[in-house]
């Protein structure tokens, strides 16, 4: 169904953006083949906006370059529009108009007319179950439904890449769950997704994820992989995972204080350890207990998605001068 | 033009459903000119005290005939000069007029009499009005006076004035078409003046940068609409002026309407600049303030045109509402055509041209 030889949805190489002083994207390069879902990670500011009106054309680079569906932006940005679509993080449809109004204008917009413009619109609805709701203004809509309503109306004109900013923001885990089940269903038919997220779970169900960190792409690729990085858990260094019958908070700040314990997380009751040498877990086990007065359980365990982006901030912030590519 | 006809059609579902926007365009100008469309601006009945030292039959019918005018309203009698000044500075009366004991007897020997008339001059044109009867009264006194001991019976110069167009000097006729011309200007800039700035608040802005709608067809999707809207104000309001006030209009109705489209347009657009370079509403609505005060001032609306010096005129030349003011005055009360009037038509039409350059550059701006 792709007419681009290319056999990525999206190329970006060395792009970098300044807003006066600020640089706001610093040397960042990834590559999204067709078909599949890209994650972009990163705290608030650390860029994912910036990138992805840049992507979208509506932001030039101050450096580097990057292919959209094969095409060069800004350069063919008229053409990129008509083969992109963009879910914005504020749901950014017109509160006064229904549903089917909204469709209707943006197939309109996409130049879409007569009976391929009513096709189109009764396939998005379809697509986003929102027949019961076609004539209801979108303010009366809950959140899960307008995001539906958007991610629908960002479809009409059959887009080969989407772009979506924090999607599921603020939506019921439901809404959310069934939201990604649309994005696979739009990935498996060919179409590229860029989708920027805070959630670990939606970051593990994407192809490729990056993290961007003050402005700079820290680590790209496979879930599988990144938790491999030599990095996360450097050579000579365990995680295990610390379980305390008194409450992880109770063992927390004594286990900072341990000498072999390099990083220390709370996940729900348990702590989870990033440590130094060898000793054994009944070692640390007695360590805490010491301190807590409680039984604790400690057992080996494998770094989670979110281990890695913490241990990776924590690296960066420390050498702030080393480029980022050395974390990769 | 790419886009333009699903803005077209978006803005007039959205206006159609906007009832406080309608209501606002419609109600507004009505209410307003019947408010503003019964001031006079004759100046009649005068608030004046008097103070007759002289007290006899003659100096009675001197204030008679100062009444008669119908500019003096003669309210109280005042006992000193101080008395009758206090008067005017508390603002009670804005004329005074003082008779001298020796008055009557003056008058009889032929000798001549001197009244004090003072004027409060913080109304330039009360102060002139009354000024101009005053010396009416001081004239055909002495004149019918000079007339009866020469015995002559005719004056040696006589001026017929003739007011044309409005020959009962009606302010109504000279007040409403101009007002017209100002109240359109009024919602019509407030109204698209907020358009694409509600769009930027709402990020529905975002959402069309990613389009390919094009600047030019943003533009003229969200013009058309409120040019619609403004057309329908003009018509009710020269439907009110017509019937209520009894304006005449006597020129051709059909010019106006057309030249009228062509003053939204200008509106409009200079609406739509001011409307995309705004960050919010409330910034939207001052800098549209900015153009609507010397719209109003500097126009021709409020003082004549030859009152404005030279830079401020060629200020005033820019603006539209000068240009649509002389030509809604024109067809209005002069019953001129469009050979009397192209000049300000083209005027127009080229600061329209203009302003829509202007407006799909400050566009293409925003969405670049």
């Amino acid at each position: 169904m792709n007419s681009s030889p290319s056999e990525f949805g999206i190329e970006v190489r060395g792009v970098s953006r300044d807003f006066g002083p600020v640089r706001a994207l610093h040397d960042v390069s990834l590559s999204v083949r067709r078909g599949e879902i890209y994650g972009l990670l990163g705290p608030n500011g650390s860029g994912k906006s910036t990138l992805i009106r840049i992507l979208c054309g509506i932001l030039a680079p101050t450096a580097g370059s990057a292919l959209v569906d094969g095409l060069p932006v800004p350069g063919e940005s008229e053409a990129v529009r008509q083969r992109i679509g963009y879910v914005p993080q504020r749901f950014s449809l017109y509160h006064d108009l229904t549903v089917d109004e909204n469709l209707a204008f943006f197939a309109e917009i996409y130049g879409l007319r007569g009976a391929r413009k009513r096709e189109r619109q009764e396939w998005a609805i379809a697509l986003a179950h929102l027949e019961p709701y076609r004539q209801r203004l979108a303010a009366h809509l809950s959140g899960g439904w307008k995001q539906r309503l958007a991610l629908a109306a960002s479809l009409m004109h059959e887009p080969r890449v989407l772009f979506l900013d924090e999607p599921t923001a603020g939506i019921d885990p439901v809404a959310r769950r069934e939201l990604w089940n649309l994005l696979f269903e739009l990935a498996g038919k060919g179409v590229t997704l860029v989708v920027t997220t805070h959630y670990m779970d939606e970051a593990e169900r994407c192809g490729t994820v990056g993290y961007l960190y003050l402005s700079r792409m820290l680590v790209s690729g496979r879930p599988a992989e990144l938790l491999r990085l030599p990095d996360v858990t450097p050579r000579g260094m365990r995680r295990y995972e610390a379980e305390c019958a008194a409450g992880a908070a109770a063992v927390m700040g004594s286990a900072r204080g341990l000498a072999y314990v390099e990083d220390v997380t709370i996940f729900g009751n348990a702590l989870h350890l990033l440590v130094d040498g060898a000793p054994e877990p009944a070692r640390i086990a007695r360590d805490l207990e010491a301190a807590a007065s409680a039984p604790v359980q400690v057992r080996p365990i494998d770094p989670s998605l979110e281990d890695v982006f913490v241990r990776l901030t924590k690296l960066a912030s420390q050498a702030e001068a080393e480029p980022a590519g050395a974390a990769r | 033009m790419k886009g333009f006809r699903a803005i077209l059609r978006k803005e007039a579902i959205q206006m159609a459903r906007d009832e406080g926007t309608l209501r606002f365009a419609i109600a507004v100008p009505i209410f307003q000119l019947c408010l503003f469309g019964v001031i006079d601006t004759n100046v009649k009945h005068v608030p004046t005290v008097v103070y007759d030292q002289s007290r006899t039959v003659e100096s009675r019918s001197l204030i008679r005939d100062f009444e008669n005018t119908a500019t003096f309203d003669v309210k109280r009698f005042a006992r000193s000069r101080a008395e009758m000044r206090e008067e005017i500075v508390a603002g009670r009366v804005a004329t005074a007029i003082e008779i001298p004991p020796d008055y009557a007897d003056r008058r009889a020997r032929g000798v001549p009499a001197d009244v004090l008339v003072m004027i409060d001059g913080s109304d330039a044109n009360t102060s002139g009005q009354a000024l101009s009867a005053a010396n009416g009264v001081a004239l055909s006194h002495s004149i019918e006076e000079l007339l009866a001991r020469t015995g002559g019976e005719d004056l040696p110069l006589r001026v017929f004035p003739q007011i044309l167009f409005n020959p009962d000097s009606r302010s109504a006729n000279l007040l409403i078409p101009g007002l017209v011309a100002i109240l359109l200007t009024f919602s019509g800039t407030v109204l698209a003046a907020f358009s694409i700035v509600k769009e930027r608040e709402r990020g529905t802005l975002e959402q069309l940068m990613v389009t390919p709608v094009s600047p030019v067809g943003l533009v003229l999707g969200k013009l058309i609409p409120y040019l619609a809207l403004g057309f329908l104000q003009l018509i009710a309001v020269l439907a009110i002026m017509t019937t209520v006030f009894r304006v005449p209009i006597h020129g051709n109705i059909f010019l106006l309407l057309g030249l009228s489209v062509a003053y939204l347009f200008a509106l409009i657009c200079m609406a739509l600049v001011v409307s995309a370079s705004a960050a919010t509403q409330i910034e939207a609505m001052q800098r549209a303030q900015a153009f609507l005060l010397p719209s109003i001032m500097l126009s021709g609306y409020v003082f004549p045109l030859s009152s404005l010096p030279e830079w401020l005129r060629v200020v005033a030349q820019v603006l539209p509402a000068t240009h649509f003011i002389a030509i809604s005055r024109g067809i209005i009360i002069r019953g001129a055509g469009f050979a009397d009037l192209w000049p300000h038509v083209a005027a127009l039409l080229i600061i329209s041209a203009l302003l829509v350059l202007a407006s799909t550059r400050a566009f293409r701006k925003t969405l670049a």
